[in-house]
C-alpha cells in the first residue's frame, strides 16, 4: 500500500471519533463573554492564583528564602506567565489548524478542525483577558524555524508538538482547577481549559498515532533520528518557558537570569518535569515515536 | 562584566554542551551554527536566555532579524555590544 493510501485510511479512520468530539463541542458551546464575570481587581499578595507545589521555584534554594506574601506574588505572575505561553502556543496552533481546514486529504476531519480553532481561539480570549486586566502577557523567546520539510513530516511534526504541549499544560489546568486554595478566577481558567482540552487530547493522541503509522515506513532513518532529536528538543524548548526570568524580575528577585538557571537545575524540578511529563513520554515510547525519554528537559 | 574573551568562550562551551558530536576543534567563531545544523531553531530560546544572561539585560524579541544567530562572531556583535576584529 502507498503511503498516500496508508495516509487517507489513516485519517479515515478518526472520523468517528471527530464527529463525536464535534458532537460534545456543539453541546458545550461557549460564549467567552459571558462565561466569566471579571473581578475589578486582583490581589497578588493576598490570594493564591496559582498552586504552590506547581511554581517553577518550589523546592529549590530560591523558595526558602521568600516569605508568603513574596510566594503569592510569584503565583501571581506565574500564572500571567502560563497563561502568556499558552495564547503563543495556541496562536502557532491557530495558524497551523487553519492552514490544514479543507485540505483535501483531510477533509475527513474538517469539522472537528473547525471546532478545535473555535475553541483555541476562546481559550486565548480568557487567557488574554487576565493577562492584560491585571497583569501583562509575557513575551515568548520561542521563534519560527525557517527550515524546510516535506508536507507529511510538517504535518506530524504540527500535531505531535500541539499533543506535547497540550499535555503538559493539561497536567497544571487538572490541578488548579480543582486546588480550593486557589481564587475562583484562577479556578475557573484552568477548570474550564481543561474540560476543553480534554476532548482536543483524545484526537491529538488517535491523529498523531495515526500520522506515524501511516508515514513512519517511508521516512529513511536519518529523517526519523531528526524527528526523534526535534521533538527531544521540543520538550526543552516547552519547558523552558515555565522558568522565566521576566517573571522573576516582576516578583522583585535579584538576578532573574540566575535564579532561572538554578530554578530549571534543582533536582525538585527536574522531578517534578519529568513527572508532568510522564503520561506524555509514555504515549511517545509506546507507540515507537521515541525511542527514550527527552532527558536533556529533565 | 565579562570580557569579550569570556563571552566568546561562554559561548563555545554553550554551542559544545548543545551539539554533542561536535570535535570541539571544528567549532570556530566563524562557523555557521544553524546552517550547518549544530544548532536547530527550537535551541533558540534557550540561547536567548543564555545571551540575556551574558549581557545582563532582555533582548526585545520583536526585533530580531534571520541572520542574528549566524555565528558566534555575530553573537558576540549583535547581542554582546563587542566590535569583532575582521
Amino acid at each position: 500500500m502507498s503511503s498516500q493510501a496508508r495516509l487517507k485510511d489513516a485519517i479515515a479512520s478518526l472520523s468517528g471519533t471527530a464527529a463525536r468530539l464535534s458532537h460534545l463541542s456543539q453541546r458545550s458551546y461557549q460564549n467567552p463573554y459571558t462565561a466569566l464575570e471579571w473581578p475589578e481587581a486582583a490581589d497578588p499578595e493576598r490570594e493564591w492564583f496559582g498552586s504552590p507545589e506547581l511554581l517553577s521555584l518550589y523546592g529549590t534554594r530560591p523558595w526558602e528564602s521568600l516569605d508568603e506574601r513574596t510566594r503569592r506574588r510569584l503565583a501571581f505572575f506565574e500564572a500571567a506567565n502560563f497563561y502568556s505561553l499558552n495564547i503563543h502556543g495556541e496562536k502557532s496552533l491557530m495558524q497551523g489548524l487553519a492552514a490544514r481546514l479543507y485540505r483535501k486529504d483531510l477533509m475527513d476531519v474538517a469539522d472537528y478542525l473547525h471546532h478545535f480553532l473555535d475553541e483555541e481561539n476562546k481559550h486565548s480570549i480568557f487567557f488574554g483577558g487576565f493577562c492584560t486586566r491585571y497583569a501583562r502577557v509575557y513575551r515568548t523567546r520561542q521563534l519560527a524555524g525557517t527550515q524546510q520539510r516535506p508536507r507529511d513530516v510538517e504535518d506530524f511534526l504540527f500535531f505531535a508538538k500541539t499533543m506535547i504541549f497540550e499535555e503538559i499544560v493539561d497536567r497544571y489546568n487538572w490541578a488548579q482547577g480543582r486546588d480550593a486554595r486557589l481564587h475562583p478566577l484562577a479556578r475557573f481558567i484552568n477548570n474550564n481549559h481543561h474540560f476543553e482540552e480534554s476532548r482536543h487530547l483524545i484526537f491529538g493522541r488517535r491523529l498523531v498515532a495515526a500520522l506515524w503509522d501511516a508515514c513512519e515506513p517511508d521516512w529513511d532513518d536519518a529523517r526519523v533520528a531528526d524527528i526523534r532529536g526535534y521533538l527531544e528538543q521540543f520538550f526543552v524548548a516547552s519547558w523552558r518557558e515555565y522558568y522565566n526570568p521576566d517573571v522573576y524580575a516582576d516578583v522583585g528577585l535579584d538576578d532573574p537570569w540566575g535564579v532561572a538557571e538554578v530554578a530549571w537545575s534543582a533536582p525538585a524540578q527536574r522531578a517534578h518535569r519529568r513527572r508532568v511529563s510522564a503520561k506524555c513520554t509514555n504515549f511517545l515510547i509506546t507507540t515507537g515515536i521515541l525511542t527514550k525519554e527527552p532527558t536533556d528537559a529533565f | 562584566m565579562r570580557s569579550e574573551r569570556e563571552i566568546r568562550e561562554a559561548l563555545h562551551s554553550w554551542v559544545l554542551s548543545k551539539a554533542k558530536d561536535l570535535d570541539s576543534s571544528a567549532l570556530t567563531d566563524k562557523t555557521p551554527l544553524f546552517e550547518q545544523r549544530l544548532l536547530r531553531s527550537l535551541h533558540l530560546p534557550e540561547l536567548l536566555l543564555f545571551l540575556e544572561r551574558l549581557r545582563g539585560e532582555p533582548i526585545d524579541v520583536d526585533d530580531l532579524r534571520p541572520g542574528d544567530f549566524r555565528d558566534i562572531d555575530t553573537l558576540v556583535l549583535r547581542f554582546c555590544g563587542v566590535q569583532v576584529s575582521p
